[in-house]
């Protein structure tokens, strides 16, 4: 048996060994599940709810026009039952909201924990290896804007979208103002009218946890001897930094960024829920539930099924990342004392 | 001067600081609206009563004197220099000054987010040491399961279903921020507004009904607001309370028959303090987040309804005026948690110092 075979054995004892004490805990292996769960309901929701429009039961004949205005309970074509708007007449298949919904929050948390991550990654980690005053602004300013918090970000990146978006339709009817925008403007303000402010002010204000974190790390790790041993060899800093310094820090974040899927997922529901414009499925039935449960004869148990399953699954889809997370942090991190 | 004011004075010259850097990042984003649109954060009070021509060469006169035309630093210390002054602009939308306006819609959003934090702090401090006292014991098999939950569901959830059972099914506890016998009580000429918090006022006025009704309208939002905060608080404090046992100093002490309340108080309880509240100081943007989105859901009409006028419309100085006032808030609860756990930490203050 040569060396290699033996380094690949012990490595893969090694990774059977974590993956072990993962699947030690139920509440690991209930993350995963309900994880697990999610993804196969997003991937299949054109299976699951032919119809990708929660509203397409507005298409079918209620035998009264009274009928239009009620929520209806669970039967064969609406499995869980329908919620109407305020707007009369339009009515939410729940099960298609759920189905659907899970798709959009998987696809909003995923995108914007990876982007987030990638840029407070990249950020904590150039400043840190190339350190003095370079970290100094760096991380300055990456703890200032700690202090903005996302609301504020999603209402200013609203209102700069919002100008924007007029004065690019306002340019082309009128040709003197094109000549006064420039290109970039033009074309800044169409990726912003089309990009939804709550994804852009969670990426620009929350990337700073990673930044930090990864910036410690580094600041410790590149006094290493293999990091020394890479730049004697003449390694380049982007070599370095890609090769060595992110892969051999890249658990905690991790760690982070499980964490972060659901809250974002969250989040953008109650953005969505206090009529801030963000495209979240889960949180528009909320705003319209909310009158079943708050309103005039608000009942737990009349109505069931217009804020249940979706509740249900905002708080599950969150649990199931946060277990995920914790038991990451276990495995990855086993020095650090167990948080849950 | 004692260390404490000298730290005290240490922190607050570091606001300012984090204000340029925040500020200037605003501004730079809002320099990618047009110079016309900018124009507006200038606007005099009488701009109502222009006509489209008249506001056209006003918005040039502007753009010539404040320079918007001009490169980046101009534009920002023009904009600085008017919001030190006490100019936030006058916004046409909501035919008002955008200061007192903010001033004005504060009151309740500042007074949820205090009581908030001096509710979770004390509580996520007890019930985190109570757990890690005896890791895996009943207690604290009970408060992980707790506090896990809590740190998944979305606050207006908890909120809305709170006041489905204690208002709806049991009239406990209203919604909105004061019963309509208040209002006017509130309105009266007697009744003087010190603070615009209900609670401290109803007391400066000698009305105890005042402010027991204001309680009464806070007690749900105070608990949906919190329970997220309180989770990642007390988990916290619980790691560090197991970690803390763990010391030899402590072992020593527990070996010499120091009583276990004399060990907790003396010992560990201020060694928990300094990174459970440096957890909160980190979360202050979660939990100014999370005031608004409770305010609307318990309808206080605090700064959520001023924002919820302005979010759809363009109306650039209430925007700038909301985010530089909310960002001001912020500092201001990092700067008090900060200043308390120096106070508990007396090394975590010198190392400050010394730095």
């Amino acid at each position: 048996m040569n060396r290699d075979a033996l380094a690949l054995l012990s490595s893969t004892i090694q990774e059977n060994r974590q993956s072990r004490r993962f699947f030690r805990h139920w509440q690991n292996i209930l993350g995963v599940i309900l994880v697990l769960v999610f993804i196969i309901i997003a991937v299949g929701a054109d299976w699951l709810a032919p119809n990708s429009d929660p509203t397409w039961i507005s298409d079918l004949t209620w035998e009264n026009d009274i009928y239009k205005i009620l929520p209806h309970p669970p039967a064969p074509e609406t499995p869980l039952g329908t919620l109407p708007t305020r707007r009369n007449a339009i009515q939410i298949d729940i099960w298609t909201a759920l189905v659907h919904g899970s798709r959009s929050a998987m696809k909003f948390g995923l995108f914007a924990a990876a982007i987030t991550g990638f840029i407070g990654v990249i950020i904590g980690t150039t400043s840190g290896w190339f350190g003095g005053w370079i970290n100094g602004i760096a991380m300055r300013i990456s703890d200032s804007l700690l202090a903005i918090p996302v609301i504020v970000g999603v209402v200013v990146v609203q209102q700069v979208t919002l100008i924007l978006a007029g004065n690019t339709l306002w340019s082309l009817i009128n040709p003197r103002g094109l000549e006064n925008t420039s290109v970039f403007v033009t074309w800044l303000g169409n990726l912003l009218r089309d990009m939804d402010a709550t994804l852009l002010a969670i990426i620009l204000f929350s990337w700073m946890p990673y930044a930090r974190l990864m910036n410690s790390i580094v600041l410790r790790n590149k006094e290493l001897s293999y990091i020394k041993a890479a730049q004697s060899l003449g390694a380049s800093s982007g070599r370095i930094i890609f090769k060595h310094l992110i892969p051999n820090s890249i658990s905690p974040m991790i760690v982070l960024f499980s964490k972060d899927v659901g809250s974002f997922v969250l989040l953008q529901a109650s953005f969505t829920f206090i009529g801030l414009k963000s495209p979240s499925e889960w949180g528009t039935v909320m705003v319209y539930a909310r009158d079943y449960l708050v309103g005039l004869g608000g009942n737990l148990f009349a109505n069931w099924w217009v804020f249940l399953p979706i509740t249900l699954a905002l708080v599950l889809f969150s649990v199931g990342w946060n277990l995920l997370g914790d038991g990451l942090n276990d495995v990855l991190n086993p020095r650090q004392t167990h948080s849950l | 001067m004692p260390p404490i004011v000298k730290y005290f004075l240490r922190r607050l010259i570091a606001i300012p600081v984090s204000l340029v850097i925040i500020t200037m990042l605003l501004y730079g984003f809002m320099m990618l609206t047009p110079p016309e649109e900018r124009a507006s954060l200038f606007y005099p009070r009488r701009v109502d009563r222009l006509t489209t021509e008249r506001l056209q060469r006003l918005t040039q006169e502007i753009i010539k004197e404040k320079g918007l035309d001009k490169p980046f630093p101009v534009q920002y210390i023009s904009w600085v220099s008017s919001l030190i002054k006490g100019q936030w602009g006058y916004s046409p939308l909501l035919q008002n000054d955008v200061l007192p306006l903010l001033l004005r819609r504060s009151a309740p959003t500042l007074e949820l987010t205090l009581i908030t934090m001096l509710v979770f702090i004390p509580t996520g401090l007890w019930s985190g040491l109570r757990a890690g006292k005896r890791p895996n014991g009943r207690f604290d098999t009970l408060f992980r399961f707790t506090a896990f939950t809590s740190q998944s569901v979305p606050q207006f959830i908890v909120g809305i279903f709170l006041l489905n059972i204690f208002y709806i099914g049991l009239h406990w506890f209203p919604p909105e921020r004061m019963s309509l016998g208040i209002s006017s009580i509130i309105s009266s000429e007697s009744y003087r507004a010190f603070t615009g918090f209900l609670t401290i006022d109803g007391i400066l006025n000698g009305r105890l009904d005042v402010t027991w009704d204001a309680i009464r309208h806070l007690i749900l939002p105070v608990i949906s607001l919190g329970l997220l905060n309180w989770a990642v608080l007390a988990r916290i404090a619980r790691v560090s309370t197991v970690e803390e046992f763990h010391k030899e100093h402590i072992i020593a002490a527990k070996a010499r028959g120091v009583p276990e309340n004399r060990l907790i108080n003396k010992h560990i309880l201020r060694n928990i303090i300094s990174p459970s509240l440096t957890s909160s100081a980190l979360g202050a943007t979660t939990l100014f987040t999370g005031a608004i989105v409770i305010e609307h859901t318990f309808s206080l009409k605090g700064i959520s309804a001023l924002m919820e006028s302005i979010n759809a419309i363009p109306d650039i100085p209430s925007v700038m005026g909301f985010a530089v006032f909310c960002i001001l808030c912020v500092l201001g609860i990092m700067l008090i948690l900060d200043v308390v756990q120096a106070i508990v930490d007396p090394r975590y203050r010198d190392g400050v110092l010394n730095k």
